[in-house]
């Protein structure tokens, strides 16, 4: 083999050529290595988002040690109709003038597309060699006069004409000086990618394949193919091959070059960072210890200071509180909390980025930041959510958009879109794929779709199309789609942003982001920030708000009381509706049994109630031991795990503790802990996996721990791919826990309403959250025009007034319109609302129908009938006159609403009802057919065969997915029933379609007192619905006709009551 | 509701795409049908027949009996009712119960066709039935919901007229001779065919109208009918055309037309129409008549020989060479885009089907062969260029899309020998696909 050729394939796409490269960058990478090449070069279309995970790919097989060259550039396609040139920076300078050029394109044109043309790139000239696909003299003159490196690609595409085509390049070369190089222009790494690729094509172009005709690739020939094979290709024109290695010697370029500099704007000058933080520091430590530091504060905070200088991190501490405090000093400052591993350091806390005393609350369970791994420091912010933009854009205003991006999302193919796509390219019927796809549950299926999951569609799974079908998109899952902005992270440079990455422009007007997502910025250590949106701490500020402003206490997130038994104890009956985080069913249910005491219970709470514990089965030994019912134990040599595992009862709970446990216990080095952790998230697209599984499994065998608890930890591993929650989340999210809940025991008007002003969040539709208030004594007041304002408002401590923000489709404008109109007298009669506060007809009848003029004396009926008649616009003279212009009129007589009727009107405009319940006009009814009510079901003894009634408010198929918990409410309160996934498929029917359910079943009482019903039978009672509607008014006497079902109904008609929640 | 979601619940369910048209020329037909009943009957809405049988039940025998066959006619699932006016009627018989009854007040206010936005207020005003309305005074109704309301109203109540649009047919075209001496001779009747020709094209032409299928049916004085049908590929009325189409009939009836005593009569029919326009004569290019002039030229071939024997080559986008055209029935296509010649390679005009196998050795793995025998006779190869590799259309075959089962992979490559003929072979399966592959000869190039 000494004399097998070098070769290196200098023109290779991988899927980041959106539907048009077939294989992941890795694969594109490995297989070249593995056919002997001396290195490759990877060029997307118009993008460098993919060249990160190439990157990341070659330093796995061994990186420069390994002999193999890795030169990563792009790809550029004109609009101008220059041919294509595969452009390759040399050196950090030439990454700057080719990312440059990539966003003067980006910004140029719509989202997700790249507007090149010729003079952009004779413009960002310079430490760049390009190799022109196809080209004729003059263009080939105009690039080499601004690019001395410059090569003329030639190619093989065994199209029937190769070796005129060839001799015709070698006289172009030789013509014009230019040297050839040889390339496959590869867009996947092996033949057997055709298929793959033509379904691809047919994606991109919206063809089916049988059809596409022409328009697909005429064979195969477009893979990596080995040196000895291109050598053979190219024997007639050898030199062509042997350029490849000089394109590579001329390359002085590699990724982690990319030095990362802070933004130096939160530095003042004459300040070192360091120093800068340093001082932040001690300012913050003397507002919350006036009388000095305390020791043992002192020593952890000194030693923090040696760990961020010597990782040299103080920038990015300075830029989070930089931004935490613009958000503070707003004029009504905006509720911010960090979290995340680095935001568990006493710097963090003294800066104020948390509320948490992480020394008080013994919350250090390992060292902030590790020393040894590179990984860096993490800190998110949450905002509240309505507010977050204005955080968002003072980023942008403070470091400019030449600075400041976010990061990118890849979307990627799930299984939905997959088989939507792909099924239409293979020439499937929609019909065909509607009905496969509608069975996965979520966006979210498996890897692959499994045979059962065709037979439950009603398909044969033998079926070859079929067959086809699931291979292909089995195939074609976590293919990259297109880039999408993250939700939050951002990436602040001191120099260019555009320098380092190409910046596009993002769908929302105002935002830009960068084309490499988290992995990829983490892969090559650059920083972000994330800015995230969370509803509850909109929740929690409106709370502070309403509370000063009913001179009911002036309070901050770090002020709220800690250490409550109240609330504790609130906590412990499971009476958490509305709370943050603990507010869900399977959490209700947990809350019991964890009996939380103290802020870190809070802290395990949030965290155990997961598909990562619950997948390793963690969940139930955890409880255990801390009933006393089973002896903690620490397994494994001389209880090394203590340290590691003693705050969780000798349970892993967290992702820090799984990695904790990998390095003590399995003897993984931190590097390789890390890369673990990086597997954790993306398990799924490297399958890199089940390598862990057998290190961790075996390591800890062999050091002397049982293998079924090490296999446990490592299903739990597992589990933390998907929904990863390490610690200092939780901590973060258990203060809010305990915040939210404190409010909700202490002010529940108050909590509630600042609830309602901040939906849609949470988990609870407004109707619940009502409900819960009026059962922690709150008097919930009607909407009215003379009373409510835009928000729900308090008038009192215990006193909640509707808004007119709940009514559907009401809108902001008119309700300030209302209430200055109201400023200047008391609204007397509809004709006066609408022409005083200029209200519009829809808005009058919006009105009418919430039944808000109670205080003229109107009922709903009547105010509907009169808004019916108050004409859009005045006419001039009585206008001119100011006097009213509608008559008096005969009294219409209308028959009296039945309170049923109200209800179910009060449901269709406000989605909640004072009045009542709708299944209290049902009772009758279902109690004659031995329907119990949710009272009596929650109070039924263990084991008791029952069957329930009420409308669906939550249908939720957690993760595994073998139970779907379904929660039914009735006037009387609400049953939480379990149906098992083997059961479900016989009646997924009235299951997925039902709103008002009735269940039979088995009730099923824990020793902690939580009820479930374990469901036998659902039944579709929504019909009963229709009932309501028409109960008590039926003058006719005429049944038959009543109940005719009409295919002309308004939908509000129909849809009596607000569609359920569904989680996935 | 989507109909991902139907399905999801009920997977049995049977999906048909809804056909407005379909069903508008369905509801068309049944119009027609109900003209034996009464004169005056028009469609209502999309899905309805009103009928005015006022005057015309008792030749039926009662309402009943009337109702009863029109029903059977029908052939559907229906409602029907009867009333004083045809706005009770439809009502009744939309949102009526099963009954014979005739009082509209119980009727739900759904029948008075408002919109939406007026049905919900009504119901939200506690306002379910016609009756509810009527004791209500009609100047708050319109006040609220427009004066259509209470005329709507009214309507249904009998207190205002309700007229109806009756459905007009249009006359067939059909045109007819009667002599009162029976003509003997062939081209006699043809002569007066082409009258009835004319005339036929003079009605057509005053609707816009073309004829696609014409009949032509000739009675025998000894009560012996023969009928004589010609189609056309496009819609015609230039009776010298159609004539013409005739005579090649005629002319290949296998029962040649005899006379016999003479015929007496004569009926010229136009099955099928399709809408034509008047086209303006050209004055000096004759392009139109050339286009015209294949269509007429196909129209005779097929008339001749069948439509099944007339074809055409159409173009097929496909890269396999012997998928890349296709012969199709020349009458019901038009002609084909076929792609420009610089575009395509080089493609022998002769090909093979089915390929000719030959004896061929070559350069391991790709390279063009040197010598082939084909037909017993070795060919000696002076030039050759390719391969053009042409891969195999793996979605054709069960389980293509795996590696390994898609198929063969051809090479292409175009060969000169020394007596300077010109061929076009390929090697069917590549080394890695094959061990030994077939070679095939494809076609010759002049």
């Amino acid at each position: 083999m000494n004399d097998a050729p070098s070769f290196a394939e200098p023109v290779a796409a991988t899927n980041f050529s959106f539907l048009r490269g077939a294989s992941h960058p890795a694969d594109m990478v490995i297989r070249a290595h593995a056919l002997g090449m001396a290195g490759i070069g990877i060029a997307d279309r118009n993008s460098v988002a993919g060249v990160v995970r190439a990157f990341d790919a070659w330093k796995r097989i061994g990186g420069p040690d390994s002999g193999f060259r890795l030169i990563v550039g792009a790809r550029l396609v004109f609009a101008d109709g220059t041919p294509d040139v595969v452009a390759y920076p040399m050196t950090r300078q030439g990454w700057s003038h080719l990312t440059r050029l990539l966003t003067c394109g980006n910004r140029r044109a719509e989202k997700g597309e790249c507007e090149l043309r010729l003079t952009d790139l004779l413009d960002h000239a310079g430490e760049i060699a390009l190799i022109a696909m196809e080209a004729d003299a003059p263009l080939l003159h105009t690039l080499r006069k601004s690019f001395p490196k410059l090569w003329l690609a030639a190619k093989m595409p065994r199209s029937g004409q190769d070796a005129r085509q060839l001799a015709r390049c070698m006289s172009l070369a030789a013509e014009t000086k230019v040297p050839l190089i040889a390339t496959n222009d590869a867009l996947f790494a092996a033949p057997e990618d055709r298929p793959l690729q033509d379904v691809l094509t047919c994606i991109r172009e919206g063809l089916r394949v049988q059809t596409a005709g022409r328009r697909l690739a005429v064979n195969a020939e477009r893979h990596l193919k080995a040196p000895r094979e291109m050598a053979r290709l190219f024997h007639s024109c050898p030199e062509a091959v042997e350029a490849t290695g000089d394109l590579l010697s001329c390359i002085d370029f590699q990724l982690d070059e990319l030095a990362y500099e802070y933004p130096h704007e939160p530095v003042p000058p004459g300040w070192t960072p360091q120093g800068w933080l340093e001082h932040l520091v001690e300012e913050g430590a003397r507002d919350r210890f006036p009388d000095g530091l305390p020791d043992q504060y002192r020593e952890v905070l000194d030693e923090e200071f040696r760990l961020i200088r010597k990782k040299n991190y103080a920038s990015y501490f300075l830029t989070v509180h930089d931004i935490v405090r613009f958000a503070r000093n707003l004029d009504e400052p905006i509720l911010c909390q960090g979290r995340g591993s680095a935001a568990n350091s006493l710097v963090c806390y003294l800066l104020g980025v948390t509320p948490i005393d992480p020394v008080k609350e013994r919350l250090l369970f390992s060292r902030f930041l590790s020393e040894e791994r590179n990984e860096p420091p993490d800190i998110d912010v949450d905002f509240e959510h309505e507010r977050r933009e204005e955080v968002i854009q003072y980023i942008y205003r403070r470091y400019g958009r030449d600075r400041a991006g976010i990061a990118a999302t890849v979307i990627r193919y799930r299984q939905r879109s997959a088989i939507r796509e792909v099924g239409k390219a293979l020439g499937l019927t929609e019909d065909v794929t509607a009905r496969f796809s509608g069975t996965v549950w979520g966006s979210w299926g498996g890897d692959e779709l499994p045979e059962s999951q065709l037979a439950e569609a009603g398909f044969d799974p033998t079926n070859p199309e079929l067959a086809r079908l699931r291979d292909m998109v089995g195939q074609l899952l976590e293919f990259p789609r297109h880039l999408s902005q993250h939700v939050g992270g951002f990436v602040l440079s001191q120099g260019r942003l555009d320098e380092l990455v190409p910046i596009h422009n993002a769908a929302m007007p105002d935002r830009t982001f960068i084309e490499w997502d988290k992995n990829d910025l983490e892969a090559l250590g650059l920083m972000k920030v994330d800015v995230l949106a969370l509803g509850m701490l909109t929740a929690i500020r409106k709370s502070f708000d309403l509370m000063r402003d009913h001179g009911l206490g002036e309070l901050t997130l770090a002020t709220v009381p800690r250490k409550d038994e109240a609330t504790y104890r609130m906590l412990r009956k499971g009476d958490s509706i509305g709370a943050f985080q603990v507010e869900s069913r399977a959490q209700i249910a947990m809350l019991p049994r964890m009996k939380p005491e103290r802020l870190y219970d809070l802290v395990i709470q949030v965290a155990i109630v997961r598909p990562g514990p619950i997948q390793g089965g963690m969940v139930h030994p955890y409880l255990r031991r801390r009933n006393g019912e089973e002896e903690v134990e620490y397994p494994g040599p001389k209880g090394e795990i203590y340290s590691v595992l003693s705050k969780t009862l000798g349970i892993p709970l967290f992702q820090e503790q799984a990695m904790k446990l990998a390095i003590v216990a399995a003897g993984f080095s931190p590097a390789e802990a890390d890369g673990l952790r990086r597997a954790m998230a993306t398990f799924r697209r490297q399958g890199t996996m089940p390598y862990y599984q057998t290190r961790l499994v075996e390591g800890m065998v062999k050091r002397g721990y049982p293998r079924d608890f090490a296999e446990r930890c490592f299903e739990q591993i597992k589990g933390f791919g998907d929904y990863g929650f390490p610690e200092s989340h939780a901590q973060a999210f258990a203060w809010l826990a305990y915040v939210s809940s404190w409010l909700k025991c202490h002010y529940p008007a108050v909590f509630t309403c600042a609830l309602l002003n901040s939906q849609p969040m949470g988990f609870y539709a407004p109707a619940q959250l009502v409900r819960d208030a009026r059962e922690h004594g709150v008097e919930v007041r009607p909407i009215d025009v003379n009373a409510s304002e835009w928000n729900n408002s308090l008038e009192g401590e215990r006193i909640l007034r509707l808004g007119l923000r709940q009514i559907g489709g009401f809108r902001k404008e008119w309700a300030e319109e209302l209430i200055s109109a109201r400023q200047k007298g008391v609204i007397t009669s509809l004709e006066d609302a609408a022409r005083r506060a200029e209200l519009p007809v829809r808005a009058l009848h919006l009105l009418a129908d919430a039944d808000a003029f109670g205080s003229l004396g109107h009922n709903r009926r009547e105010a509907g009938w009169e808004a019916r008649r108050v004409p859009a616009v005045q006419l001039p003279l009585f206008a001119a006159q100011e006097v009213p212009e509608l008559g008096k009129e005969p009294s219409a007589a209308l028959p009296a609403m039945s309170q049923a009727e109200e209800v179910v009107a009060d449901y269709q405009t406000q989605r909640l009802s004072l009045k009542g319940h709708p299944m209290q006009f049902l009772r009758g009814h279902l109690t004659h057919k031995g329907v119990l009510d949710c009272a009596s079901v929650n109070a039924a003894r263990d084991g008791a065969k029952v069957r329930a009634a009420g409308v669906v408010l939550t249908r939720q198929r957690p993760g595994t997915g073998h139970a779907i918990f379904i929660t039914i409410e009735d006037e009387t309160g609400v049953v939480n029933a379990l149906l098992w996934a083997r059961d479900f498929e016989r009646q997924r029917r009235p299951v997925m379609a039902a709103r008002l359910m009735v269940i039979d079943g088995k009730v099923q009482r824990s020793k902690e007192d939580v009820v479930h019903l374990i469901v036998d039978c659902v039944t579709d009672a929504s019909d009963l619905l229709m009932r309501l509607t028409d109960a008590g008014t039926n003058t006719s006497g005429n049944e038959s006709r009543e109940n005719e079902p009409s295919a002309h109904q308004h939908p509000r008609n129909v849809r009596i009551l607000p569609r359920s929640r569904d989680f996935h | 509701m989507t109909l991902a979601d139907a399905r999801a619940r009920c997977p049995a369910l049977i999906v048909q795409p809804s056909d407005p048209e379909g069903d508008a020329r369905e509801l068309e037909r049944l119009v027609r049908g109900m003209g034996r009943f009464t004169p005056t009957v028009s469609t209502d809405a999309s899905d309805g027949i009103i009928l005015d049988v006022t005057g015309c039940a008792h030749l039926f025998g009662g309402e009943e009996e009337l109702a009863r066959q029109a029903l059977a006619l029908a052939g559907y699932t229906t409602r029907h009712s009867f009333a004083a006016n045809a706005s009770a009627a439809r009502a009744l018989a939309r949102h009526g119960g099963s009954g014979s009854d005739e009082d509209v007040l119980p009727l739900p206010i759904v029948a008075l066709d408002l919109d939406e936005k007026a049905l919900a207020a009504l119901r939200r005003a506690g306002l379910h039935s016609i009756g509810d309305l009527t004791r209500r005074p009609m100047r708050t109704l319109a006040a609220r919901f427009g004066e259509e309301t209470v005329t709507r109203l009214r309507q249904i109540l009998g207190e205002v007229p309700s007229p109806l649009v009756p459905h007009r047919e249009p006359a067939p075209i059909r045109i007819g001779a009667r002599f009162a001496e029976p003509l003997i001779r062939t081209e006699d009747a043809l002569d007066v065919i082409e009258d009835l020709l004319v005339q036929a094209a003079r009605k057509m032409e005053a609707r816009k109208l073309g004829g696609r299928r014409f009949g032509v049916m000739l009675h025998r004085s000894d009560n012996v009918r023969r009928s004589l049908t010609i189609e056309t590929g496009q819609p015609l009325r230039d009776p010298a055309v159609v004539l013409r189409l005739l005579r090649e009939r005629i002319e290949t009836l296998a029962d040649p037309l005899d006379p016999g005593f003479g015929f007496d009569g004569i009926d010229l029919a136009v099955f099928r129409t399709e809408p034509l326009l008047s086209r303006q004569m050209a004055l000096e290019s004759r392009e139109e008549e050339k286009a015209d002039s294949l269509a007429t030229l196909i129209d005779r071939l097929s008339v001749r020989f069948g439509e099944d024997h007339v074809h055409r080559l159409m173009p097929r986008d496909r890269h396999l060479p012997e998928k890349t055209q296709a012969l199709v029935p020349a009458m019901r296509t038009q002609a084909g885009v076929w792609p420009a010649a610089e575009e395509r390679l080089p493609r022998p005009l002769l090909l093979f089907d089915p390929p000719q196998p030959v004896e061929a050795i070559a350069g391991v793995p790709d390279g063009p062969p040197q010598r082939f025998r084909w037909r017993d006779r070795l060919h000696e190869v002076r030039l050759a260029e390719g391969p053009e590799r042409i891969g195999p259309e793996w979605w054709r075959r069960r389980e293509g899309h795996l590696p390994g089962e898609s198929g063969l992979t051809r090479d292409y490559y175009r060969i000169e020998d020394r007596e300077g003929r010109r061929y076009w072979l390929f090697r069917h399966g590549l080394f890695d696909e094959k061990p030994d592959p077939r070679w095939y000869l494809h076609g010759l190039f002049p």
